[in-house]
């Protein structure tokens, strides 16, 4: 059996060991464009405060050898086909497959802006782009800086780069931060501690205009305002790569279509993580959840259906730690806001006093969402709730208390997760 | 025949188990976890000193008390989630958390779905049971007055 996994980042890592759990033989090849291996991507923006590279090393050469993977970097798949089973490489080459998986992950979404080819405009989805854009501002000696979006790249990138004294404007088009990532309470907690430290903020406006000659010297906004800055980050989200799977017309919707075995429309081509639409069990829409656990479990699962072990994906679900922001930890999952009179929330806000807050959301008895900030410990039972549509009716003004525990679960519920060792992939599927 | 099909399936993994009709909310499980995991090897200076965490949870509800640890779960969730590579599973199946590869995302606490891996928000890493690695007992079983902890093979 031979494999062939596009992309070397979360999913990939996933398929890798999906695929040995299952099968110790079979050759496996990956293929990335980047030239750095397997670095971490969500602590590229870590470098702006002197990360060594070293440290942003997610998987080694040493995992690769002793999986036995043959791992091509620096190569581009531009296409696949399906009647050869076959990808073409840059290089001219052709890869032969059995099985293929698509993780080509996400791209950063860039809107016409007047202005944007001017040097000092940047992106931060790929580590190289992370290191150009940090290269600039040693090089010219950038002092300020403006953030377009202030969705968890754009607050990242904004925070580490105040850490090293560096001014900066956040332009946003909602009149808040993180928008429906977080809820609002929240959003104003993250808010304050970020204005604290001199981030500044001008919410419902957007970028006009790029000005300068060759280089950025200032933006003008909506608003008319008009903001000296040298550099501009461009962070208002990430879209799918669809781009290879569509060379091959494999069916993309919001990202490419798979089942819950995670295969494509065509035979024995699989996509996981950024680049597919995922399905959100809180409200059983299909969405883009471009989040680091979901593509590696995607990946997993993808790997154990290729390797030839039928296993269903449990579907998606929005989780966020802000991880960036040192001074409080501000953890999430699900549904933060009601979106209607439907859904029951249950609050604990000791912010103020006690330096900590926890929301809950609930539907017909089954928790949705929650929201945990200053205190995190143990949040992870209630996204296991949440995955396993627990009924949470005997106990659900505990929810909100720091100190729930698995004690205030229903006695059957521990038995069979700590006796009976229920902690597999499908014992955390909801019961019918 | 399906029965030694079943064993087959059973990992060599040793791990504790907790007894919670016999707990009896003592603590003594956490204290022996921060000590042993301490530089002092001092349970005083352990928890005024060091700034440690323990890494059972005993959880009281009324009368019902129990010692929460980490499962070394068949599918660890805390491993899908973690972004710097901390994360791993030996052959057996334990899962490790390397503290110095730690980057203190709190990924893994948001997805445990046992809440038994612990931010130490200080020290900006987690920590969770490492089933007492280079000790040849865990420290909290052998603590427990009371046999609420036992030390036995996953079922
Ligand atoms: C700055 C930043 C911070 C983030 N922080 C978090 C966070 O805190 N928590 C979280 O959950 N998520 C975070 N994310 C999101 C997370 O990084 C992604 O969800 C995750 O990396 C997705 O993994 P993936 O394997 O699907 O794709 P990606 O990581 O996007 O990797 C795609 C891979 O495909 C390769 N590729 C693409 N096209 C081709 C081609 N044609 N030929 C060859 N190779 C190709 C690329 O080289 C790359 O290796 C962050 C992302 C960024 C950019
Ligand atoms: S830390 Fe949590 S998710 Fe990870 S193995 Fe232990 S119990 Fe399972
Ligand atoms: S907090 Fe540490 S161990 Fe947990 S997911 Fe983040 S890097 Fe991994």
């Amino acid at each position: 059996m031979k494999y062939v996994i596009v992309g070397n980042s979360a999913a990939a890592v996933g398929c890798i060991n999906g695929i040995r759990k299952v099968d110790k033989e079979g050759e496996i090849t990956v293929i990335t464009y980047e030239k750095e291996g397997c670095y971490s991507k969500p602590m590229i923006a870590d470098i702006l405060v002197d990360l060594p590279e070293e440290k942003l090393i997610y998987k080694d050469k040493k995992f690769f050898e002793q999986k036995n993977v043959r791992v091509l970097l620096g190569t581009k798949v531009i296409k696949i086909d399906p009647e050869k089973r076959e990808v073409v490489l840059d290089t001219g080459i052709a890869e032969n497959y059995d099985k293929l998986l698509i993780s080509t992950g996400a791209k950063p979404f860039v809107p016409p802006i007047k202005g944007s080819e001017k040097e000092g405009v940047f992106t931060f989805t790929e580590l190289s782009k992370a290191k150009a854009a940090k290269e600039y501002i040693t090089k010219n000696g950038v002092k300020d800086v403006v953030v377009i979006g202030s969705g968890f790249i754009g607050l990242e990138v904004a925070y580490f780069l105040r850490k090293k004294g560096i001014n900066v404007y956040v332009i946003e088009l909602l009149n808040k931060v993180l928008g429906k990532a977080l809820d609002n309470r929240g959003s104003e907690i993250v808010e304050k501690i970020m204005r604290d430290i001199g981030i500044n903020f001008f919410f419902e406006d957007t970028i006009e205009e790029i000005l300068g000659n060759e280089k950025v010297e200032s933006v003008k906004l909506k608003s008319g305002k008009i903001i000296n800055a040298e550099m501009v980050i461009v962070a208002i989200g990430v879209r799918p790569n669809t781009e290879l799977a569509q060379t091959a017309e494999i069916k993309v919707n919001r990202g490419i279509d798979t089942n819950l075995f995670m295969e494509t429309s065509i035979p024995d081509i699989y996509a996981a993580g950024d680049c597919v639409e995922n399905i959100d069990i809180t409200d059983n829409t299909k969405k883009n959840l471009p989040l680091f656990p979901l593509a590696f479990e995607q990946g997993l699962v993808a790997g154990l259906n290729m390797a030839g072990k039928k296993m269903k994906y449990l579907g998606g679900l929005p989780l966020n730690s802000l991880k960036f922001l040192e001074e409080v930890p501000v953890l999430n999952a699900g549904i933060v806001e009601p979106p209607d009179s439907t859904y029951e929330v249950l609050v604990n806000d000791r912010f103020e006093k006690r330096g900590y807050y926890r929301k809950a959301i609930i539907k017909d008895n089954r928790l949705v969402g929650f929201v945990a900030i200053g205190e995190v410990d143990r949040v992870g039972i209630l996204t296991g709730i949440i995955r396993q549509k627990l009924d949470v009716s005997t106990f659900k003004e505990k929810l909100i208390d720091i100190d729930f525990g698995l004690v205030h679960l229903p006695k059957n519920w521990r038995e069979a997760r700590i006796q009976q060792d229920k902690t597999g992939y499908n014992d955390w599927r909801p019961e019918e | 025949m399906e029965q030694k099909q079943q064993n087959k399936k059973r990992r060599n993994l040793y791990k504790v188990y907790p007894i919670e009709e016999n707990c009896i909310s003592c603590r003594y499980c956490e204290v022996a976890c921060t000590m042993v995991h301490s530089e002092s090897k001092d349970p005083i200076k352990a928890y005024k000193l060091e700034d440690l965490l323990p890494r059972p949870t005993v959880e009281v509800e009324g009368p019902v008390s129990i010692s929460v640890m980490c499962r070394h779960c068949k599918h660890p969730f805390c491993l899908d989630a973690c972004i710097s590579g901390a994360i791993w599973q030996d052959k057996n199946g334990a899962v490790h958390l390397d503290e110095d590869v730690c980057v203190g995302c709190w990924s893994c606490v948001l997805v445990c779905p046992f809440g038994a891996v612990h931010p130490h928000l200080n020290k900006r890493h987690s920590l969770k049971c490492d089933l007492c690695e280079g000790r040849d007992f865990p420290a909290c079983v052998e603590a427990c007055p009371n046999r609420a902890l036992v030390y036995d093979r996953e079922r």
